[in-house]
């Protein structure tokens, strides 16, 4: 059974149809890429997913059961939770306090455990070492990772990663890619938005592609990255 | 985690509160009046920071609870003929009632528009006090003229109670720096959105925390309008109290427990000393005193402890 399944999801803002009746399925400890161009609707469909929008048409369900409509922080305790594209932070708590108020209410555990998890989670993206830094001292990669760690903490099941790679160099994203296997083999299904096609290639299981709000081709990378279709809206002649 | 280790801000803060138990017996009545007001204004000033400090929310408007609070105490005094602690407690349930019913729209607001909201609310609470008694035909503000209280039992009644409830304030602020809620508060105050986005329901906490701060202002404005023995509606519903509690958090230190206390203090006895010094001109030399403290003290007198701390650290090899 899938984990989440989207139908005939449609978002429009006025006249602008941002997304365009899109079905999807994200299997158990499935790694699913999402590509386009900008402005394809990616970001708007984790929006919707996590309920930081309300979809004009169609619905989201997790594990079976219908969720649009429930607030962010209620479909994160669910179990669903995102990352930002410009990645945010509780910029004046530590480092380790960012990762612990995930804890303490994404997973909803106490104080002491939420503290202890925080700490191993810290440990496991690589920024043990940082735990009792302010979090706005932190640099670009490490905001990244520190996002990452805060997902991790709240005990979602479904993580939607937005553009968790972008300004990374070739070194970092490498990583990144490993850690993110690392996440799945935690028993997390991830969705991920990415612009760096080695690193959806590497990572994806499979790959959905959006452009102008609808989805235009799904399947394996490397069949999809073959499609002409594909190639034609994102990806460009030269890169065949 | 600590829950019964005391740090020694806290050791220091029990020590002082001892002496303030037993400062009656050593001091003359003006000093006991003058301390009354400095636990009042720290009640005050540490229930506005509750909210602003820890949760990031502006309010405007908490002299609502203040006026509602003392009109409620003074009706069940004079209609019901409580007895005035009875009475002080159900007014805080009335104004519990209201913030609750109030803080569910408003508290949705963000940013400046919440100031803003509030700011109108209080402005809109005055003037339905003002003409409540026309309007409904039931006494209970007395309009433009006001009420009058029983001449009050005596001054310590006054002085241990609003040493009850400037201590209370301070240790829900220290209880904040700890606990589940307080962290939750925190991340509000620092960026809702990801608050939400960690699981965090910023709109049941904040409506939580503006419910407590309201009862806690409801008794304090109840206490205060028995202890002056009048009220009235321009009085106890005036924007001025609000700036005067705003400017005491951000002199003593926002988002601090002891930074609301420590701003009540100095800006009382400024106010008392360089008023009886300088009568007609005194308010300038507060104006300077805040804005000095402002321009050299960004994190106000709370933070100066720690600045100095790190000055010296700094200096250390």
């Amino acid at each position: 059974m899938s984990i989440l399944e989207v139908r005939a999801l449609t978002k429009s803002f006025g006249s602008l149809v941002a997304l365009d009746r899109v079905d999807l399925k994200l299997a158990e400890g499935e790694i699913l890429g999402i590509i386009g161009p900008n402005g394809a609707g990616k970001s708007t469909l984790f929006n919707l997913i996590a309920g930081l929008e309300r979809p004009s048409a169609g619905a989201v369900y997790y594990r079976g059961a219908a969720i649009s409509g429930l607030t962010t922080d209620a479909v994160c305790r669910l179990g669903i939770t995102k990352t930002f594209q410009i990645p945010q932070l509780f910029p004046r708590m530590s480092v380790l306090e960012n990762v612990f108020v995930a804890g303490l209410y994404g997973k909803g555990v106490s104080l002491g455990p939420a503290r202890y998890q925080a700490e191993t989670w810290l440990e496991f993206v690589g920024l043990a070492d940082k735990a009792a830094a302010a979090a706005e001292t932190l640099s670009l990669p490490e905001r990244r990772r520190l996002d990452l760690a805060r997902v991790l903490a709240t005990d979602a099941r479904v993580l939607l990663l937005d553009e968790n790679m972008a300004g990374l160099n070739q070194r970092e994203v490498a990583a990144s890619v490993a850690l993110l296997r690392q996440v799945r083999d935690r028993g997390r299904s991830l969705m991920v938005i990415e612009h760096i096609m080695r690193a959806i290639a590497d990572l994806a299981d499979r790959v959905l592609v959006l452009n102008y709000g609808e989805k235009i081709a799904e399947g394996r990378p490397r069949d999809v990255m073959r499609d002409p279709a594909v190639i034609k809206a994102y990806l460009g002649e030269a890169y065949t | 985690m600590r829950f019964l280790s005391l740090g020694p801000g806290e050791v220091a803060a029990l020590l002082l509160l001892l002496l303030l138990l037993l400062f009656p017996a050593a001091a003359g009545a003006y000093q006991i009046r003058l301390a009354t007001v400095i636990f009042m204004w720290a009640a005050l000033a540490g229930s506005w920071n509750l909210l602003a400090g820890y949760a990031g929310a502006v309010d405007l408007g908490p002299v609502v609870y203040y006026g509602v609070g003392a009109f409620a105490t003074a009706a069940l005094m004079l209609r019901a003929h409580l007895p005035f602690l009875v009475s002080l407690v159900l007014a805080g349930g009335v104004a519990m009632v209201i913030a609750y019913a109030v803080g569910t729209p408003t508290l949705r607001l963000r940013g400046a528009y919440f100031a803003i909201g509030t700011l109108a609310l209080a402005e809109s609470a005055k003037q339905l006090a003002l003409a409540w008694d026309r309007l409904t035909g039931i006494p209970l503000t007395g309009g433009s003229a006001g009420v009058s209280l029983p001449l009050s039992a005596g001054y310590l009644l006054f002085y241990y109670v609003m040493l009850a409830l400037a201590s209370l304030v301070t240790a829900a602020a220290l209880w904040l720096g700890r606990s589940k809620f307080g962290y939750g508060l925190r991340a509000i105050g620092e960026n809702d959105r990801l608050a939400e986005a960690s699981g965090v329901n910023i709109h049941r906490l904040k409506r939580r925390v503006y419910v407590g701060s309201a009862l806690l202002i409801a008794w304090t404005g109840g206490t205060a309008g028995y202890w002056l023995s009048y009220i009235n509606a321009s009085d106890f519903f005036g924007a001025g109290l609000t700036f005067q509690m705003v400017v005491m958090v951000l002199l003593g230190g926002l988002g601090t427990p002891f930074g609301p206390p420590l701003g009540a203090l100095f800006l009382t006895l400024a106010a008392e000393i360089l008023g009886t010094r300088f009568v007609y001109h005194y308010l300038i030399a507060i104006g300077v005193l805040i804005v000095a403290v402002s321009l050299f003290m960004p994190a106000g007198l709370a933070g100066v402890g720690r600045l100095l701390r790190s000055r010296r650290a700094g200096v250390q090899p």
